[in-house]
């Protein structure tokens, strides 16, 4: 099992009380899986994505990835995870606005201490459409084009799995359907597990699970692995 | 890996602007603390150069026994420029006359510093004197001897055993000092004449003296060389800075207001440097919380940024630098041009007081910052309020007090100064924090109150009370050092003014006959001249202290002037003539205050007034028997005030003053002082023709000197107060543009949801006018606190309050404040809703 989570619950204190973003939840994802996760505004899909991701601390239960549970690394050793394992996109790109595309694709290699960041970066950038583009600034792409790079960012360190926040939220349709086709086609190709928190149902449809996010609850609403 | 990821943002970074304000807050720090501190150093060593004339040199060595030879080719070997002066009283003989004559017998190369200035008749135009002195036989002589010997240019004067042509009229020599006691003008003559008027004999009563030039440290290797040998009863070794003359005064005030405005720049630049720096790393909140979810370590991000910003820092003290030199090169062509003088070039220390400057602040204020940023949660990328821990504030608090401490002191080496300065900004910090909470309490019925532009501002104000204290805190702190150095510029001025005005007396006249006096008070009064009070002068010894007899640690002008130049004060001082002038008066002189004791008023008992200076260095107090000898009668007199005098101000003072009952029965001749302005100075010897034994002494010439000073001085330090200007707009803008970032969500939403721009506009500038006009009434109290101290403890100088500056401060603090604000926002409200809104994004 890939990622595994077991009775994971966050909670918040407020001035109201304990507030429960995330209801126990098991989960299982197996390698090589498309998951999208569905749910109203501030019904927990990103909460949970962060914990999934590392980002942020469960308040009970386990979140474990390759068989490594989480909980038990401190912030260094989740980091390595992350820059071992893990790719992400974002809703609103999160580019370095003082690098430019190929810098930012270069980023999370060269943190890795790979040799051929650059290199690799150019035959992503050249993959997503944008190999002409190299030394534009995020400024000066548009929205689409910045979560095309955003997307070659992501695979650069050809990681096990990628973690997308609303991938399409800040896009007009066609652009959104555009990243949509690279998102999954660079997935299939690199066989990398997508979990994808997004409130677009024809977008989930395309993943081969769909897992419903309520008031902190996760339902399983279509399995389609074959 | 990490350093050309770290190289690569600070390339990009500084390419496309961002770093601007952190780069120019640096540039700044070390431009200003560089440029100032150049430019003082120059100036002070050029305005001591140019000093240096009222000596006519840079050192001189007087001595009561002919100068070995040996000593002046020592100095010549070190490559000073050296002259001989020998100074001494004598009779001098014209048509019958026979007058007591100074003369003054001096080397080719006199004046080393400075110029002589003659003229072709008595009072007659004057002209320079270039590398030129009496040949032989000739003699020039001071106007004052034209009038007591009727001489006239081409007479003959006899001086001991040599006839000697009298050739010009001497009007003015740089090194002639300012003493009233000197009642017998100058004759100049060549120092090769002297042997032959078979004046110098053994027991002679001579003053030696040899004048030396050259740079600093050529005199002081020499001066290392020659101190051994000197014996401080015969030798004395001078310069201009010795003394307590009114240059002297000028010049050590002019000093520390420029080292105190240079300090305030210092201050003023760090507190740039700690505005940005918060700036700089919150700027970065998210780059750090992206590196983080990209699985940067955290050693990695500290190594990105540490070297970033080391960088950055490295770049910005480099252009500071240059900039700072360029500017001050430019000041200083512009001064030098003023001055007509060239300034001396400065040593290292300014360029690594700089580049320490610029560092530390860097480093100081970033610290506290950047370990916020290094601990920034990468789960920022998902919910952007995050900003990580604010535990260490107090650390923030510690590190930044800490270092505009250490600077103040590294740079004045004064602690007391420093203290001062630091007191100050500490009130100011404190009121504001108080200011703060009153805020905050105050907010709590606050609403978003977008009805009018007023309301919306007062609202505004309230929810953002905790940034706005410390907005406050940096608008106060600029204002309040403006406002510190503006104060301390107009009362050193004026003080000034005080001590030179239009109508300062510029003659003085000695040697008035008791019968004279009406009469000559008559003649001023008819002609309109402004004359001070005559002080009658009783020449005598003091004896004996309480019992004990008094030798050689008695002295006479003890404070001394630059008369030190002359032969009487310089023998005096030695104790060698212990003849003091002594006055008697019924009230208090202007410019005397009491400091201990009381004056007599109608007490008819023997009394004596000492001065303070005098009362010190004789170790009297009140209460001590002072024994006196005039004229051979001895009598005994209690010591019942001391006083402090002016020693600025050009009237007769005296050291010792005495109840008129003690003294009016003695012999006395009269002396006082008046003004005579340079165009009715052909007056003087109509004025003066029936009082042949009245000696006049020409002040014009060394007041012109003082007032040069004092001008070049007030040169400097406008441009001083240009330099803490420019530093302190760019705090205010720095600051401005800081709390504009944090308003611009709420200027987006309530733009967005249709509120007109001008609404928004003035509701910013009303919201800075406000901040602007407490901050301005908050530094004005922290300013009158830090000026009190200053000038009672640094430039002693009397306490006032600045009501001018009640009203200044605020207003000024609302209009500049409200001026930046509105112009950043006007530029936040002119793109367009959707703009802003991805800018946000």
């Amino acid at each position: 099992m890939l990622i595994q989570t077991t009775q994971l619950e966050k909670k918040v204190t407020t001035q109201d009380g304990i507030l429960h973003i995330l209801q126990p939840i098991d989960l299982s994802i197996e390698a090589g899986q498309t998951v999208a996760i569905v749910g109203a505004s501030g019904s927990g899909k990103s909460t949970l994505l962060s914990l999934l991701a590392g980002l942020d601390l469960a308040s009970s239960g386990d979140v474990s990835i390759d068989n490594v549970n989480l909980g038990d690394l401190d912030e260094e050793q989740r980091a390595k995870v992350r820059a071992e394992k893990i790719g992400f996109i974002f809703q609103s790109f999160l580019l370095i606005p003082s690098l430019t595309a190929l810098e930012n694709v270069m980023l999370p290699a060269e943190l890795a201490g790979h040799k051929n960041a650059e290199q690799q970066a150019r035959e992503l950038l050249t993959k997503v459409g944008l190999g002409e583009r190299l030394k534009h600034y995020p400024n000066q792409l548009s929205g689409g084009e910045q979560q095309r790079v955003a997307i070659a960012r992501a695979f650069i360190g050809t990681p096990k799995i990628l973690f997308a926040d609303e991938p399409t939220g800040n896009l007009d349709a066609t652009t959104g359907h555009k990243v949509e086709d690279l998102l999954f086609e660079m997935n299939q190709e690199s066989g990398t597990t997508l979990v994808m928190v997004t409130h677009d149902a024809e977008l989930a449809k395309r993943c081969q699970r769909i897992l419903k996010m309520d008031a902190g609850r996760l339902t399983e609403v279509s399995n389609n692995v074959a | 890996m990490w350093h050309k990821i770290s190289w690569r943002l600070l390339r990009h970074e500084l390419k496309r602007g961002e770093l601007t304000i952190m780069a120019a807050a640096i540039v700044l720090s070390v431009t200003a603390v560089l440029s100032l501190s150049l430019f003082t150093e120059r100036l002070q060593s050029g305005l001591l150069a140019r000093s240096a004339e009222f000596l006519a040199a840079d050192r001189v060595l007087s001595s009561r026994r002919p100068i070995a030879e040996d000593w002046l080719q020592q100095a010549q070997q070190r490559e000073l420029k050296t002259a001989n002066r020998v100074v001494f009283n004598s009779m001098a003989f014209a048509k019958d006359n026979l007058a007591l004559v100074d003369i003054k017998a001096v080397s080719d190369g006199y004046p080393l510093r400075g110029s002589l200035r003659t003229a072709s008749e008595p009072f007659g135009e004057e002209t320079t004197v270039i590398n030129q002195l009496p040949g032989e036989g000739e003699a020039w002589v001071a106007a004052a001897l034209f009038q007591e010997l009727s001489l006239q240019v081409g007479d003959t004067l006899e001086i001991g055993q040599s006839k000697f042509e009298v050739t010009r009229v001497l009007t003015y020599e740089p090194d002639v000092g300012f003493s009233v006691f000197t009642d017998s003008p100058n004759v100049l003559i060549h120092y090769d004449q002297l042997e032959q008027t078979g004046l110098i004999q053994p027991g002679s009563r001579v003053r030696y003296n040899v004048l030396f030039a050259g740079t600093a440290e050529q005199l002081d290797s020499y001066y290392e060389w020659l101190a051994p040998q000197l014996n401080d009863d015969t030798h004395n070794w001078r310069s201009i800075e010795d003394g307590d003359s009114p240059l002297a005064r000028s010049l050590q005030r002019a000093e520390r207001f420029m080292l105190l405005a240079s300090l305030l720049g210092v201050v003023l630049a760090a507190t740039a440097v700690a505005v940005a720096a918060q700036r700089y790393c919150q700027r970065n909140y998210d780059v750090v919380a992206i590196f983080k979810t990209l699985g940067a370590e955290r050693r990695q991000i500290q190594r990105i940024f540490i070297l970033h910003l080391l960088l950055l820092t490295l770049i910005s003290i480099g252009v500071g630098l240059l900039l700072g030199w360029i500017i001050q090169a430019q000041v200083i062509e512009f001064v030098a041009a003023q001055l007509g003088a060239e300034l001396p070039a400065a040593g290292l220390k300014p360029y690594v007081l700089a580049s320490a400057t610029g560092f530390v602040s860097a480093v100081m204020f970033t610290l506290y910052p950047l370990l916020r940023l290094i601990a920034i949660p990468p789960l920022r990328v998902l919910n952007r309020e995050l900003t990580g821990t604010d535990k260490l504030r107090w650390l923030h608090w510690v590190a930044s007090a800490g270092t505009i401490y250490a600077l103040l002191l590294i740079y004045s080496q004064q602690w007391l100064l420093s203290s001062a300065l630091f007191a100050g900004g500490a009130v100011a910090a404190v009121l504001l924090l108080a200011v703060g909470r009153f805020f905050i309490r105050a907010s709590r019925q606050a609403g978003m109150q977008a009805g009018s532009a007023w309301r919306l501002a007062m609202a505004g104000l309230q929810r953002r009370a905790q940034a706005n204290s410390v907005q406050m805190l940096s608008f106060s702190t600029a204002i309040m050092l403006l406002l510190l150095v503006l104060a301390l510029r107009n009362e050193l001025l004026a003080d000034w003014e005080r001590q030179l005005p239009d109508d300062a007396p510029n003659y003085f006249i000695v040697n008035v006959a008791p019968d004279d006096v009406d009469q000559l008070e008559q003649r001023f009064a008819a002609r309109d001249i402004e004359s001070n009070d005559m002080y009658p002068v009783v020449p005598g010894r003091m004896t004996a202290v309480n019992g004990v007899p008094v030798r050689d640690e008695v002295t006479k002008e003890a404070g001394g002037d630059e008369a030190d130049t002359q032969t009487n004060n310089a023998e005096q001082r030695e104790g060698f003539g212990r003849e003091l002038s002594l006055t008697w008066r019924d009230d208090l002189p202007p410019n005397n205050t009491i400091i201990a004791g009381e004056w007599w008023g109608d007490n008819p008992q023997p009394q004596v007034s000492i001065e303070e200076e005098v009362a010190e260095r004789m170790r009297l107090s009140i209460g001590d028997e002072l024994e006196f000898n005039i004229g051979g009668n001895t009598f005994t007199v209690p010591v019942t005030s001391i006083r402090k005098v002016n020693w600025g101000s050009l009237q007769p003072n005296f050291f010792m003053i005495f109840n008129t009952s003690t003294l009016e029965d003695f012999p006395a001749t009269f002396i006082s002082s008046f003004n005579l302005p340079k165009e009715r100075q052909s007056e003087l010897y109509d004025l003066f023709k029936p009082f042949p034994e009245v000696s006049l002494i020409d002040l014009d010439a060394i007041m012109e000197q003082l007032r040069e000073v004092i001008d070049q001085v007030s040169i400097a330090i406008a441009f001083v107060l240009v330099l803490v200007l420019v530093a302190g707009v760019l705090v205010l803008l720095a600051q401005v543009q800081a709390s504009m970032e944090e308003r611009q969500q709420e200027l987006v939403i309530l733009r967005t949801l249709g509120a007109p721009a001008k609404l928004l506009s003035r509701s910013v500038t009303y919201e800075f006018l406000i901040l602007g006009a407490i901050s301005g009434l908050i530094a004005t109290l922290a300013m009158e606190l830090s000026l009190w101290i200053l000038q009672t403890q640094v430039f002693e100088m009397a306490a006032t309050i600045h009501w001018r500056f009640w009203l200044v401060g605020p207003l000024a603090g609302a209009i500049v404040v409200g001026t930046l604000g509105r112009l950043a926002c006007a530029r936040l409200v002119r793109r367009n809703t959707a703009q802003l809104i991805r800018k946000l994004a």
